[in-house]
């Protein structure tokens, strides 16, 4: 939190218990007359409690606490500690300004817990989002498509696809997505895109995101390694745009994720724009226990 | 601290196997090469085999437990039936179709039973241990049914009177025709899968991606 605090970014604290639990996950309870449900995901929380309360949006926000929601497999836990920030805007030419400015926060964060090495992937919702759109694929062929490219499983696009007209030029997309994950090179990874039939609908996003690997590159901490992943479709549902994931090698968790959600505050009412990103604490004090090789401060000085 | 992640973790990479038919056929293309099973270690009651490969380790297991394996990144690989992945909600990679151990998934009854005999029974009961694929396909075809979840000797239940029919997987169709049942129709198709575990495909790319290009090669090709 005090690496938040530093970069401006204001506490704010909503309730536990949330209204209108449409999330599949959530834990789900009765009052008595309405269906409750506890905190299933700050962001949501937050938003709903900034729409309702303010008039202009507080620009940084950040929250730290528990998120419970049902454990998708047994080693899952229920509840989770998770610290976070929220970058709220009104005008869209701030968006890459706000990309930049959480992405950096994100890359101090490893260091600020203390591991040795960690991997910070950015990729873009946009990149299989607005392709599927153009064209006009039934929901739940996009549906089918985005959990085969979550899977990584381009055969699994090829049979969600079936003989639909875009089949080819879709596969041909989602083969140039894939192909960048064998780079490592962040620079030369976004020219796979030339290869997609998309490149031309794409060429904002990837303009956006060579902006960004452009600012962020000059500023990588030691023991940090900035890579792009353009197949990553990992909560597409919700995120508009870049995204941003932290590992550590020899971890068997993701640390980290965020991204740029700009769809929630206008489905409350607000034009406002966001993005933002969540520290899980949950599989870090686990990492912590299981692997203290991979931190520095967890080392043992020997006598 | 500008020392990769490469550096850090150097454990040996644990690779998750098929234990039954899918793994009898697995090991036996694996033979000779880069990946072959320490023969020793595979007849002891070693739990990690070590392969030819050094730093590359397998694991058996039994394929309805091995992806649980490598979604918690126990094992960073695995090679598994797409007919148990179908079957499970696990969150993990499937980098490759190794296309080896086809199988259809089919329903079968006794001998000279229709499908459309059975799309007439006001209360049809399915036996399977596919109880996704079978609703699935229930729901394609705007049918309903009870079904019975089994888990081996599928093919006892029509023959015995537990279920109008089963859904199995049916390879050859000799162990259907030993017990007197027919395929009636066929649902879908099977093959092998390369898996892999999300955080440590993503976050260890430098060793686990060759090593499963290198599978694919071995087994792709065969």
């Amino acid at each position: 939190m005090g690496l938040l605090a530093d970069a401006g970014y204001q506490e704010l604290r909503s309730s536990l218990v949330m209204r209108e639990p449409h999330e599949q996950a959530a834990l789900r309870f009765f009052d008595g007359d309405h269906l409750l449900a506890l905190r299933w995901d700050y962001t949501t929380a937050l938003a709903r409690m900034l729409s309702k309360r303010f008039a202009e949006p507080p620009p940084r926000v950040s929250y730290a606490g528990a998120v419970f929601r049902r454990a998708n497999q047994p080693w899952e836990p229920v509840e989770r500690f998770e610290v976070g920030c929220e970058r709220i805007h009104t005008d869209e030419v701030s968006c890459e300004e706000a990309d930049v400015e959480l992405a950096r926060l994100l890359m101090a964060v490893p260091a600020t817990l203390g591991l040795r090495a960690a991997i910070l992937q950015i990729g873009s919702a946009a990149l299989l989002r607005r392709p599927m759109e153009a064209e006009a694929l039934p929901k739940a062929m996009a549906d089918a498509v985005t959990r085969a490219l979550l899977r990584r499983a381009p055969h699994r696009v090829q049979e969600a696809l079936g003989d639909h007209p875009a089949t080819s030029r879709l596969l041909a997309h989602v083969e140039a997505l894939l192909s960048e994950a064998e780079s490592s090179d962040c620079a030369s990874g976004l020219q796979v895109l030339d290869r997609s039939p998309y490149s031309q609908l794409l060429k904002d996003e990837r303009e956006h995101l060579r902006k960004t690997l452009e600012a962020l590159s000059p500023l990588i901490p030691e023991g940090l390694e900035l890579r792009l992943d353009l197949a990553d479709v990992q909560g597409l549902d919700f995120y508009t745009g870049p995204t941003l994931r932290l590992y550590a090698p020899g971890a068997q968790q993701e640390l980290a994720a965020g991204g740029r959600y700009d769809g929630l505050y206008p489905q409350l009412g607000k034009p406002w724009f966001a993005a933002g990103f969540c520290v899980r604490l949950s599989p870090l004090l686990d990492l912590a226990e299981t692997r203290p090789d991979l931190f520095i401060s967890f080392e043992m000085e020997t006598p | 601290m500008n020392q990769s992640g490469r550096s850090l973790g150097k454990e040996p990479i644990l690779i998750a196997f098929p234990k039954g038919r899918l793994g009898d056929e697995l090991l036996s293309r694996l033979e000779g090469t880069a990946l072959a099973l320490d023969q020793k270690a595979l007849r002891s009651r070693v739990l990690r085999i070590p392969t030819a490969t050094p730093q590359v380790q397998v694991l058996l297991l039994k394929g309805t437990d091995l992806p649980r394996y490598v979604a918690a990144g126990v094992a960073s690989l695995g090679i598994v039936g797409s007919d148990t992945l179908d079957e499970m909600d696990v969150d993990l990679l499937e980098l490759a179709d190794l296309q080896f151990g086809a199988c259809r998934l089919s329903l079968c009854g006794v001998e000279g039973l229709s499908l459309d005999a059975l799309k007439h029974k006001p209360h049809l009961r399915l036996a399977t241990k596919f109880l996704k694929a079978t609703g699935a396909w229930l729901k394609r075809e705007g049918l309903t049914a009870e079904l019975v979840p089994l888990q081996s000797s599928v093919e006892l239940a029509p023959i015995l009177g537990l279920a109008d029919a089963i859904v199995d997987l049916v390879q050859t169709g000799e162990t259907l025709k030993a017990h007197g049942l027919a395929e009636i129709s066929v649902l879908g198709t099977t093959s092998s899968r390369l898996i892999a575990a999300r955080v440590a495909y993503l976050a260890d790319p430098e060793r686990l991606r060759p090593l499963a290009a290198e599978i694919i090669r071995l087994l792709c090709n065969k």
